[in-house]
């Protein structure tokens, strides 16, 4: 983290920033925004057309100063991991856009694809001229399906213009977009799974290192990136470093497309500077919270990302080190608000299921530790949970953590310890629960004519 | 035999180009298989595994492992209703998959017994702003309850000459259960109904208990 601290301090951010306005959002709602035309309009291409025959390092260094971090999840810096792309392999280089978007509570990259797609691919075409990749892969998940059309038309739009395909611009650079539509399944979200089923495989992860920069896509050298990130280079290699550095903290410098979902008036996605309160996003974004309800707990970053109560939430800045500092992540930017009705047993069932459904299955701690857990929510759902219990949920979600090849079971084991950690009197609760319902159990399985017929379905149709 | 039209085979071999390998292109060339027969099956996987140069048991493989290719066991119009947190908060999946049992009468990893409609409960379809989320097939609906479903599956009935008193009596057929989206026992009333769930809440899928075995515990 230290060199992120260097590299980042290079340029000073300005000392009165301007008043922010959307930047990569900022035409969504105009009519026929997704069209080349409308693109055109407001100075569309000019850059990516400026900055042909230029430097390509200078492009990387722009990034590097920008500070920009990876908005996929992980919040790498952008620029470093172009920086580590393996040179002088003789291997052509790969730029990949993970478009998966699986993450549950996120749904930004869907805006970008479906309502500014030229803005993406401009975006690719300058990262790819930056990093010598002539072939890009553009990775959706399947189920955009207006995202995937809009996109290919876009494509299809580019490349008739000459902005893409051999010597764009009328330059020397030659590149090949290729959009990949993948089929439903999360573990494609994850970069070494996406490469595995843009080579035609299941999705499975695989080991790192070596990482993407060195050994990708066909074995060779490939930068994986996130679309938001993408879309986001476009804007700081039009306006520099100093541009992108005067929002945001100094750790986690610019701008974030949040997502907002659950309980409050105004869901939906909101970009704002990195570093906001965490209350702001509710209260005045989101319209405060639905009904005047009390806020019982905020999922910040995604499913995956550890839960923050309610006495969390006050303290907490969307940035990366402050969510961090609280014991959860910015993640992707999927902010859901849970008011105080919900039962957090039932959420972290629902939350468990996701998981053991999605876990692709390579790894045993993940395979069978996400059915343990799901299973063992599944008891606590319906008051079945045993003495004990509690106790074995954060034990396996421990032993799940750091022994797999990718981050997935850390994804499921996080929610279960965070909930664990602030929700233990609910499961409690219902261990006690569930003795009563032992207790009485024979007497309402002999009158309930439901419980019954129930049964005989069961065995018809099993 | 089945074989593909001359038009989308062009577009096969558009991919098998423009992928750096053959194999690269099987994704895309399974979705041209589900866009000419309407579903994958065994000779849908037979074609491109000889398109893209694979064993029919990778193409097996694939389409087992990706869950929103369609085969055969689906219906012709394929219900998927999101059932993650953020869509099953205050209910909303409930919501959408009981009208769709009360027009079709199928519930989740069902299908009607002319094979017409389906119903599954997927995972995350990334539009957590407007629950619940729907898809048919390769449509996509936010917000989709109530009158607004039940609407469409109105249209869709009457597109098939169908109504909805036809499927009053008809018992709903499971769907393969070796292959299905998310197991029986993931299908359960009354999930996050929000603040609804009581102490003599029911749970229907827990195998009954016999009366003479000793509490556990």
């Amino acid at each position: 983290m230290s060199d992120d601290k260097n590299t980042s301090n290079a340029i000073p951010a300005a000392a009165t920033p301007e008043p922010f306005s959307p930047v990569i959002l900022r035409h969504i709602h105009e009519e026929g925004s997704h069209t080349l035309a409308h693109y055109l309009a407001r100075g569309g291409y000019e850059t990516a057309k400026s900055k042909m025959g230029t430097d390509p390092q200078a492009i990387v260094q722009t990034v590097i100063d920008s500070g920009l971090r990876g908005r996929g999840g992980a919040g790498f810096p952008t620029g470093k991991k172009w920086s580590f792309l393996a040179k002088g392999t003789g291997k052509p280089i790969y730029l990949a856009v993970n478009g998966d978007e699986s993450e549950p509570g996120t749904f930004k990259d869907r805006h970008i694809l479906e309502k500014d797609p030229h803005q993406l691919l401009e975006g690719v075409i300058l990262t790819s001229y930056a990093i010598g990749s002539h072939h890009a892969f553009i990775y959706l998940r399947g189920e955009f399906i207006l995202g995937y059309e809009r996109l290919q038309q876009a494509v299809d739009e580019a490349m008739a213009k000459g902005f893409i395909g051999k010597k764009i611009f009328g330059g020397d650079f030659d590149l090949t977009v290729t959009v990949v539509r993948g089929a439903g399944a999360y573990i494609c979200g994850e970069e070494t799974g996406m490469l595995s089923s843009i080579e035609g495989g299941r999705g499975y992860p695989k080991i790192k290192p070596p990482f993407p920069a060195v050994s990708g896509a066909f074995g060779c050298p490939t930068i994986v990136n996130n679309v938001e990130t993408i879309a986001a280079v476009t804007h700081i290699v039009k306006h520099g470093a100093a541009w992108h550095k005067q929002w945001g903290t100094e750790m986690s410098p610019g701008f974030k497309i949040f997502c907002l979902s659950g309980h409050v008036n105004k869901p939906g996605v909101y970009e704002v500077p990195l570093g906001i309160p965490l209350t702001e996003m509710i209260e005045v974004y989101g319209g405060g919270m639905r009904g005047g309800v009390k806020l019982k707990a905020v999922i910040p970053g995604g499913l995956s990302a550890p839960v923050l109560t309610a006495a969390q939430v006050a303290d907490v800045t969307l940035d990366y080190e402050s969510l961090a500092k609280a014991g959860s992540m910015l993640g992707s930017g999927g902010i859901t608000v849970l008011d105080e009705n919900v039962d957090m047993i039932s959420a972290i069932y629902n939350t468990m299921r996701f998981y053991h459904h999605e876990s692709c299955g390579q790894c045993t701690p993940c395979r069978e530790g996400t059915g343990w857990l799901e299973k063992l929510a599944h008891r606590f759902h319906h008051d079945e949970g045993r003495e004990g219990e509690v106790d074995l949920l954060g034990d396996v979600a421990k032993n799940m953590r750091g022994r797999t090849i990718c981050v997935l079971a850390d994804a499921a084991a996080m929610p279960m310890q965070s909930y664990l950690q602030h929700f233990r009197a609910d499961f409690e609760a219902r261990v006690k629960a569930a003795s009563w319902k032992e207790r009485t159990r024979s007497y309402k399985d002999e009158i309930t004519p439901k419980a019954k017929a129930s049964a005989k379905v069961r065995t018809e149709n099993p | 035999m089945k074989t593909l039209s001359s038009t989308r085979l062009e577009k096969a071999e558009a991919y098998l180009t423009e992928y750096p390998t053959k194999r690269s292109a099987l994704l895309m060339v399974l979705r041209l298989i589900e866009e000419e027969f309407g579903h994958i099956d065994d000779e849908g996987m037979a074609i491109a595994a000889d398109l893209c140069e694979v064993t029919t048991a990778h193409v097996q493989g694939m389409v087992t492992f990706y869950t929103h290719y369609k085969r055969p066991y689906h219906g012709k119009h394929r219900f998927m209703v999101c059932a993650t947190l953020m869509c099953a908060l205050d209910g909303n999946t409930d919501e959408a998959l009981s009208a769709i049992k009360a027009k079709l009468g199928i519930g989740p990893g069902e299908k009607t017994t002319d094979g017409l409609f389906s119903c599954e409960k997927v995972e995350c379809l990334a539009d957590c702003d407007r629950a619940p989320v729907v898809q048919k097939d390769n449509e996509h609906f936010c917000s989709m309850k109530g009158e607004k479903l039940e609407g469409y599956i109105d249209g869709l009935l009457q597109s098939e000459g169908k109504s909805a008193a036809d499927y009053k009596n008809e018992g709903p057929v499971r769907m393969d259960s070796r292959v299905q989206t998310l197991p029986v026992h993931f299908n359960f009333d009354g999930e996050n109904t929000r603040g609804a769930r009581r102490l003599d809440d029911k749970d229907p899928y827990l195998p009954p208990r016999n009366t003479t075995e000793k509490p556990r515990g």
